[in-house]
């Protein structure tokens, strides 16, 4: 330690370094202080809901993140489309349940019931199933088409394309189905702004029955993931051309075909949250994959590109920073992008690796 | 026979999908009308009002050409009957798909569907065009016999064109010997010659004086933002195509530019009303150190980090900019109002004015992006896109010229901003959202990476040509991308790729003295 140290050289760079670190920390600092022993702006109710904000979101963007990470393991490039899948899964749950919302119930005692409130969860399982597969069979598209035959061109070739892929499919959508807002079509089981009240400090928050909803599923979805990752074939396949594509060709591993499937579970994983995405905030548009797409993007960088435990943590985390971060340093709310993409410079300037990734080899970085 | 079969299937396939996206998003009828404004049977409609159905009817026979021919593509020496096949199943598929879209909307709008809540741009005036103004069924089968017959017309001119012998032959070997003449001797001399030279330049430079003059203000509005795309593409194309870092956030420096101009000359927020030319350079500064600000912690990042980085920097310069916390600085949302205008002895710039002094400007800038481009600089940061640690070793400071590079395409979009701020008369956040840094991306790629004529071509394919085909406004950024995808499938090098210099091999003819510079 002392030995990395001395050999340390004082280049500008590094000086600029240290002070935003100092700037930073000092700031931070001051306002926690303040907010622990000043007078608080925010009581404990606030601090709750915020918590429970940052969780829920959090979890979604693990989920997209996760995406990101599976991807950029395999193929070292950023799918920047990978938004837009999500996108488009929102739309596919959308039109699920808007379909469920006008066929009358199967048995019907009341003739206003329709089959969404009479079997809510039959259509639920329905709606996140087309979302996911709409969004795995994009994915699918996306890499046979805009990715494939870009394999072994220059690094900023296919992240071109990609850019291409995101712009298309985001205009795609706007021409199809309008670019006015929407509104997804809750079951009453999952209505919008119902939940439970817990009490806090004296005060009630409510933890909302589609943000328990989404969180839950999505820490069942990572789960799933990592154990496919880690104990089927296909997770060792995929593991294994991750690590080195020409060895594992020579085992016999069909690498095309591991990562069109890689293609695929990142884009059930990103269907699934689109869909979380409309049932917890109900209004979406064409718009709704872009910013949260970078977003997760960020997530996963903060955790280790490349790393699935790493995007899962950088999601919660990044989540969280998001919902606490502004009234934690004191900013207006309108500024809570600022964090997020404040947060991806920071770590990539001072652990470009992440906070559980390994140090990348100079070809994967 | 199975290859050329399962080729036309899946030509058919997907053209038949591209077909129906195209009709649900409007764009059918869009491109039928301007099919008929080209033929000009779109006047005297009669008292009905109804479209000329011709229109259409060319639109999908093209639309089965592509088919046949694409379903030939590449087909070698093959028998002639298996392109046809090719050509038949390519049409069956295609038309079938059609077949069933048609037929299917066609019979939910017959029973009084509005798809207008779900899928806007089709409204029940284009349906009815798409049915032919007719049944359900009639118009699918309409589609279908289209489809099928002019697919084989495809396949059969493919194999035409491959077959009538050295026809493509000849094309190739006529385009070579032009290229040869154009490098004789001869040639060269005649364009070297500085009285050849002076008529060249005197007569474009007529040309750019009385251009302006002869066009009108719409002209010089749409030619003015090609202008300043230009000059973007300069800057960027420095940083892109010169230095191989990928920014994405370049609409930053643009910001800055832009805002700082307009916050020195305009009266609103401030009151400053500085000398334009003193603002001007000050906003060339700002967008600068902007430049520096944002490069000294990053541009050692590599590739994608660095395009998601400074991607992210744009948007938090939109936010901030737009943001309660600098409202009292940049007027928010509402944006700057009566930014200053440049006069001449008085008088305030027409548009005319503008128009020559932005084409000196440009011309002043692809004059310095040449002059950086062939200097000691400009084959430093070449070493650096073509190998990074390689240009290391032989001692290139990689960091030093990075920033370098930054800085000077900074500069030029600073500039650019300036311009824009001031010809607009406004400035307001929604003028710098991502989609500049993309478009500006586009130009540079579509024209070819580190090539000066790629990024004028661009500038005109992808900000002039939009403008003119005004119908299609909508559907422009569908278009971007998908020209994004293909381009960097197709051809990466671009429209007007840069030449190559390379030198000779000193020895190579012992008469000559030293190294020549020959492009190749």
């Amino acid at each position: 330690m002392i030995k990395k140290l001395q050999n340390l050289k004082l280049t500008p760079g590094l000086i600029l370094r240290l002070l935003v670190g100092l700037v930073v920390l000092i700031y931070l600092g001051w306002r926690i202080y303040q907010i622990a022993f000043g007078e608080g702006t925010y009581g404990p109710d606030t601090w709750m809901r915020f918590l429970i904000t940052g969780l829920v979101i959090g979890g979604m963007y693990a989920l997209i993140a996760i995406g990101y990470t599976l991807v950029y393991g395999i193929l070292f490039m950023i799918n920047f489309a990978h938004g837009e899948v999500v996108m488009l899964g929102t739309f596919a749950g959308y039109f699920m349940l808007e379909a469920f919302a006008s066929i009358p119930a199967p048995t019907p005692a009341d003739p206003d019931l329709t089959f969404l409130n009479a079997q809510p969860v039959i259509a639920l399982v329905l709606t996140f199933l087309a979302g996911a597969g709409v969004s795995a069979l994009l994915g699918y598209l996306l890499e046979k088409i805009a990715y494939r035959p870009l394999r072994g061109a220059p690094r900023l070739i296919p992240l071109i394309s990609a850019i291409g892929a995101s712009i298309f499919l985001q205009n795609a959508a706007q021409l199809l189905f309008g670019p006015q807002r929407r509104q997804y079509q809750n079951p009453d089981l999952l209505w919008r702004g119902t939940g439970w009240m817990i009490p806090v400090g004296g005060k009630e928050v409510m933890l909302t029955y589609t943000g328990a909803f989404s969180f839950i599923l999505s820490i069942l979805l990572m789960v799933g993931l990592f154990i496919l990752v880690k104990k089927t074939k296909l997770g060792k396949s995929m593991r294994a051309v991750a690590e080195n594509k020409q060895a594992a060709a020579l085992m016999g591993i069909d690498v095309d075909s591991v990562i069109s499937k890689t293609f695929i579970i990142s884009g059930v994983l990103a269907g699934a949250a689109g869909v979380m995405w409309g049932i917890h905030n109900g209004l979406f548009n064409h718009f709704v994959g872009f910013i949260p797409g970078i977003k997760a993007f960020t997530a996963a960088v903060l955790g280790g590109i490349g790393n699935i435990p790493g995007a899962m943590m950088g999601g919660m985390l990044l989540g969280l920073l998001e919902s606490l971060g502004p009234a934690l340093l004191g900013l207006d709310f309108q500024l809570k992008d600022v964090i997020a993409f404040t947060i991806l410079i920071l770590v990539l300037i001072f652990r470009p690796s992440g906070l559980l990734g390994e140090a990348l080899t100079e070809e994967k970085l | 026979m199975m290859t050329s079969l399962k080729k036309g299937l899946r030509s058919g396939i997907v053209f038949g999908i591209v077909f129906i996206f195209l009709m649900l998003i409007g764009f059918i009828n869009v491109g039928s009308n301007m099919i008929g404004d080209l033929l000009g049977n779109m006047e005297n409609l009669g008292e009905e009002a109804r479209l000329p159905v011709s229109n259409l009817l060319i639109f999908s026979g093209l639309f089965g050409l592509f088919t046949g021919i694409n379903a030939r593509k590449d087909e070698g020496d093959g028998k002639w009957w298996s392109g046809i096949l090719g050509g038949l199943a390519g049409g069956l598929a295609s038309g079938w798909l059609v077949w069933l879209a048609v037929w299917g909307s066609g019979s939910l709008y017959m029973q009084g569907v509005d798809f207008r809540t779900y899928l806007p741009n089709l409204g029940p005036e284009r349906m009815r065009y798409l049915l032919f103004y007719s049944t359900p069924e009639a118009a699918a089968n309409t589609y279908l016999t289209y489809f099928i017959l002019f697919s084989l017309a495809g396949s059969v001119l493919a194999w035409a064109v491959s077959a009538v012998h050295g026809l493509k032959r000849g094309l190739t070997r006529a385009k070579e010997s032009v290229t040869q003449w154009l490098d004789t001797k001869t040639v060269r001399q005649i364009f070297d010659n500085k009285w050849v030279l002076a008529v060249v330049m005197i007569t474009v430079a007529a040309l750019l004086y009385f251009l302006p003059l002869a066009w009108g203000s719409y002209w010089n509005y749409i030619m003015g933002t090609v202008a300043i795309y230009i000059l973007l593409g300069l800057g960027l194309n420095i940083i892109v195509g010169y230095s191989g870092q990928l920014v994405l956030g370049y609409v930053a420096f643009f910001a800055t530019g832009a805002y700082t101009f307009a916050l020195l000359t305009s009266p609103a927020p401030h009151g400053i009303e500085l000398n334009l030319v003193l603002a001007v350079g000050l906003s060339v500064l700002v967008s600068t150190l902007t430049g520096l600000l944002l490069g000294l912690p990053i541009l050692n990042l590599r590739g994608d980090y660095l395009a998601i980085v400074t991607l992210g920097f744009g948007e938090i310069i939109r936010i901030l900019i737009r943001s309660d916390l600098l409202t009292p600085l940049t007027n928010g949302p509402k944006g700057v109002t009566n930014v200053g205008q440049p006069n001449w002895f008085g008088q305030v710039f027409s548009d005319v004015n503008y128009m020559h002094l932005l084409m000196l400007l440009v011309l002043a800038g692809l004059f310095v992006a040449k002059r950086l481009k062939d200097s000691r600089t400009g084959r430093a940061w070449i070493a650096i896109r073509e190998d990074q640690t390689v240009a290391q070793a032989t001692g290139i400071n990689t960091y030093g010229y990075k920033i370098l590079a930054l800085l000077l395409g900074a500069a030029f979009a600073g500039l650019g901003g300036a311009l824009f701020a001031s010809r607009n008369q406004f400035t307001g956040p929604e003028d710098f959202t991502l989609m500049v840094s993309v478009n500006v991306l586009c130009i540079v790629i579509v024209g070819g990476m580190g090539s000066l004529p790629g990024v004028v071509v661009g500038a005109f394919v992808l900000k002039g040509l939009p403008e003119l085909l005004r119908e299609l406004a909508d559907y422009r950024l569908l278009a971007f991308g998908a020209l994004l995808v293909l381009m960097m499938i197709i051809r990466p090098e671009g429209l007007w790729p840069a030449k190559r210099t390379r030198f000779r091999r000193l020895n190579r003819d012992p008469y000559e003295n030293g190294a020549a510079e020959v492009e190749v």
